[in-house]
């Protein structure tokens, strides 16, 4: 079983660049996981937001005349105690681990990872926005780690599930979705029409929540993402002037981006996505970015490493791959580079980190001019 | 031909390479050199192709082919020595020792001797490596046989993108029949040129398509593959007008919607139309979704397959395609060198669609497109309408990894349609002959569909 889900984790990449196998089996039952404590000083909450967008017909289901979204909101909470948030609906996980093949799990064992943040309300004050877009069939859950550091560290975070895009979505009349875009993912122009949709659901939950939310400082929003929603980030950058900064974790790029393209932009990837690597993708785009950008390899990662997964794996009867720093290591370095891009971009507070490599994490190269290969 | 072939064979490749892979099967030749796996994941960087790359292929070719064990492997040696002294004499290079060895019919000691000489004459020169293995891959004469080192995207590419001229035309190679017309305009040059579908094409850089009704390579000049550039001169007519362009090859972005692998809607009220434009894993599925849908709320008294210009894909989509219309049945056979046969039955968990049905094929409709076509016919499940369809079955294409991380990709069985009849090189010929016209092409009429539609009134 661990086995068939290593294969449908791995599935949506295979046909893109898909990481190198993990290996073995563990023999000891599985057991819920905890997520890696947030760092920053503030204590997290959240709750989510059932969006409709009336202005557009849904793009993967032809019988839904509008685009109706989930989004999950992490903030900067009140102190004081409440009950943890749900990672995500038994349902959910059910969906999820299914379409991962992952027989062989208890079906509900997403559901039970334990998450920090509450549903305590937001602390005073005005936060800059971070919106969250996840990898292809992934809920925006599968980002939960790094969602409640960032509200830690004093953002706003709008996590994004696309819905029809993932195994599982649970819309506002509690039906759950499944992944009707799975359907045509080896089409030619899929990747293209996918971040051109991610880009329209972006704008219009920007729309809704700055009209709504008051916490939110509304002239600093960045957009992050993995795979195919670090794709979108800079889809919806060209497309929404708002988004004043980027990053994309691993994700293969699809958007034109524009002429003079001066915002700021990081990628962060595994070694397959160094410079000349097989997908020149980021070489292509990197030529064209004029702001302050950054090209991130991070030696030894593999897709998922900066999703929740590597946290994930125990209870997933999972090992991981010999050579991957622990998923300790991998949740500090995305969790730090994230935020020191976004607090250098948003926050205006220069990072010593993002200028040359770091001897505290020589996991790091700075590619083009000294990466890999 | 050969571009047609290219594209659907990466098209066959890519599915075959995301599915679940066969495992490899060794015959013939010498076992520890024709091991040349199935690729388990996208290969590495690629390196430079070597002589003992070439002697992987060789024994690969030899060992997994489905007519490996029959092969005359001097031939495949005669091919690449043809091509590596081709090339030696066009580098000004000919050399005294390029003398083909004398062979003896034994396969292993054949190659040391082609390698002895090989060695002396064209060292590690990779050029001289390259013409070599594409040459013994050719001479095979198998359209879905390929090998194809240093491809690279074009700079500047985006998923969803075209590259050349950015027109279709009524046929790509030597199937042609006059005149030459234009069928589609996706994008590119010719669309900047105002290039319009029914322009009729009378010349090709300054050559008749046609020269006494026998189709000239002029024509396969229209679709430049990357990295050919140069641009080309094509000399149309529009009813008296008469004038030329110079189009340069180059990407251009297509409408996303058009590239979708299958769409449907429907038409006269109760037909289903859905075209499918290739067999991508779970392409049978997604038209039987889109048929369900179609039919929530209403009677639908027929359905129109579009496979026109399906260059193929899964053989697996394709006899699960027709197992929506027949239970219990052979779609295909697949067969050895030994003409040892195994049926490619349908699928009868697929629930029967029950519906009339006509497909409209054409000369692009190639592959897994003709196996699915061929069965229709044989086994009398529906109509085709429009044209012959491409001949390009030979089997379905594996692909093997070779040590410089290239793909060799070859058929390990050849294909038959139900009734045992050979389809590659002969295709299938459509049950109603509608064949496409500059003036439908000009007005955005569609004939077969038309004819499709009558015969499901009827």
């Amino acid at each position: 079983m661990m086995r068939r889900l290593l294969a449908l984790l791995l599935v949506v990449t295979a046909c893109s660049a898909p990481p190198p196998p993990r290996s073995a089996v563990t023999p000891s039952p599985p057991s819920p996981a905890t997520l890696a404590a947030p760092t920053g000083d503030h204590p997290v909450g959240t709750t989510v937001l059932h969006l409709t967008d009336t202005s557009r017909p849904d793009p993967w289901n032809l019988d839904a005349k509008a685009r109706e979204l989930k989004v999950t909101l992490w903030y900067p909470g009140e102190p004081g105690a409440g009950a943890r948030a749900a990672y995500m609906s038994p349902k959910e996980s059910e969906l999820v681990l299914r379409g991962s093949r992952a027989e062989g799990v208890p079906p509900d064992m997403l559901s039970r990872t334990v998450v920090y943040a509450t549903e305590t309300a937001p602390a005073p004050g005005r936060f800059p926005l971070v919106v969250l877009s996840p990898g292809f069939t992934k809920p925006v859950s599968t980002l939960t780690s790094l969602a409640e550091d960032l509200a830690s560290r004093g953002y706003v975070v709008a996590g994004i599930d696309h819905t029809y895009e993932s195994y599982a979505t649970t819309l506002s009349d509690g039906r759950v979705t499944e992944c009707l875009a799975c359907d045509s993912d080896t089409d030619p122009g899929f990747g293209t029409g996918v971040v051109q949709n991610r880009a329209a659901d972006v704008s219009f939950v920007l729309d809704e929540l700055l009209s709504r939310r008051k916490e939110i400082d509304r002239t600093r929003i960045a957009m992050v993402g993995q795979s195919i929603g670090g794709a979108s980030a800079l889809a919806t950058m060209a497309a929404d002037r708002r988004v004043r900064a980027g990053v994309n974790l691993d994700g293969t790029t699809y958007a034109r981006i524009p002429r003079d393209f001066a915002r700021p932009f990081m990628f962060v990837g595994t070694p397959e996505h160094a410079s000349g690597g097989r997908d020149n993708s980021w070489d292509r785009d990197w030529k064209l970015l004029t702001g302050g950008k950054r090209w991130l390899v991070v030696k030894g990662a593999d897709h998922q490493s900066f999703t929740d997964l590597p946290q994930l794996l125990g209870a997933l009867g999972m090992k991981p791959l010999l050579g991957t720093p622990s998923a300790a290591r991998l949740a500090e370095i995305t969790r730090t580079y994230v935020a020191a891009f976004l607090d250098e971009h948003l926050k205006s507070r220069p990072q010593p980190l993002l200028k040359e490599a770091s001897p505290s994490f020589p996991e790091i190269e700075f590619c083009p001019d000294a990466c890999g290969a | 031909m050969r571009a047609v072939a290219a594209g659907l064979v990466v098209l066959l490749a890519t599915v075959t390479a995301c599915s679940t892979p066969e495992p490899p099967r060794s015959a013939g030749g010498s076992p520890e050199k024709s091991a040349c796996a199935r690729p388990a994941g996208p290969p590495g960087d690629e390196t430079p192709t070597t002589i003992d790359v070439i002697e992987q292929a060789y024994f690969c070719i030899l060992g997994n082919s489905f007519s490996g064990a029959k092969l005359d492997a001097g031939t495949l040696l005669a091919a690449g020595f043809t091509a590596l002294t081709r090339e030696l004499n066009r580098a000004g290079r000919d050399d005294p020792a390029a003398v083909m060895p004398p062979l003896t019919g034994d396969r292993t000691a054949d190659w040391a001797a082609f390698e002895t000489v090989y060695r002396k004459v064209a060292g590690p020169d990779e050029a001289l490596a390259v013409a070599t293995l594409q040459a013994m891959v050719a001479s095979l004469g198998d359209n879905h046989a390929r090998w194809s080192p240093g491809q690279e995207r074009p700079p500047g590419y985006y998923d969803g993108d075209g590259y050349g001229l950015g027109l279709q035309a009524n046929a790509r190679g030597t199937e042609a029949l006059p005149p030459l017309f234009v069928t589609e305009v996706p994008g590119g040059a010719a669309r900047k040129a105002g290039v319009r579908p029914g322009d009729i094409i009378e010349s090709v850089n300054g050559s008749a398509p046609f020269v006494d009704g026998e189709p000239t390579p002029a024509i396969a000049a229209l679709y430049p593959q990357y990295p050919e550039a140069r641009p080309v001169e094509v000399g149309l007519r529009r009813e008296d007008r008469r004038w030329t362009v110079t189009l340069e090859p180059g990407l251009y972005q297509r409408d996303l919607p058009s590239l979708q692998v299958v769409q449907s809607r429907l038409l006269a009220d109760d037909i289903a139309y859905v075209r499918v434009r290739g067999f991508a894993p779970d392409a049978a599925n997604r038209v039987f979704r889109a048929v369900s849908r179609l039919r929530t709320g209403r009677t639908l008294t027929g359905i129109v397959l579009d496979l026109r210009g399906n260059g193929g894909g899964s053989p697996v989509e394709a006899t699960r395609l027709v197992s929506a219309f027949a239970h219990g049945k052979a779609t295909a056979y697949m067969c050895n060198a030994d003409d040892n046969c195994e049926a490619a039955t349908t699928d009868d968990t697929v629930e029967l669609l029950g519906l009339p049905l006509v497909v409209l094929v054409d000369r692009g409709c190639a592959s897994a497109c003709e196996h699915f076509s061929s069965a229709v016919k044989d086994l009398r499940l529906g109509t085709l309408v429009g044209t012959r369809t491409a001949g390009m079955i030979s089997g379905p294409a594996q692909p093997f990894l070779l040590r410089n991380n290239t793909i060799l990709s070859f058929p390990t069985r050849h294909h038959l349609g139900p009734n045992r009849e050979v389809i590659d090189r002969i295709g299938v010929p459509p049950d109603q002959y509608v064949p496409p016209t500059p003036e439908d092409a000009a007005a955005g009429r569609d004939p077969a569909l038309a004819r499709a539609l009558t015969l499901l009134d009827g």
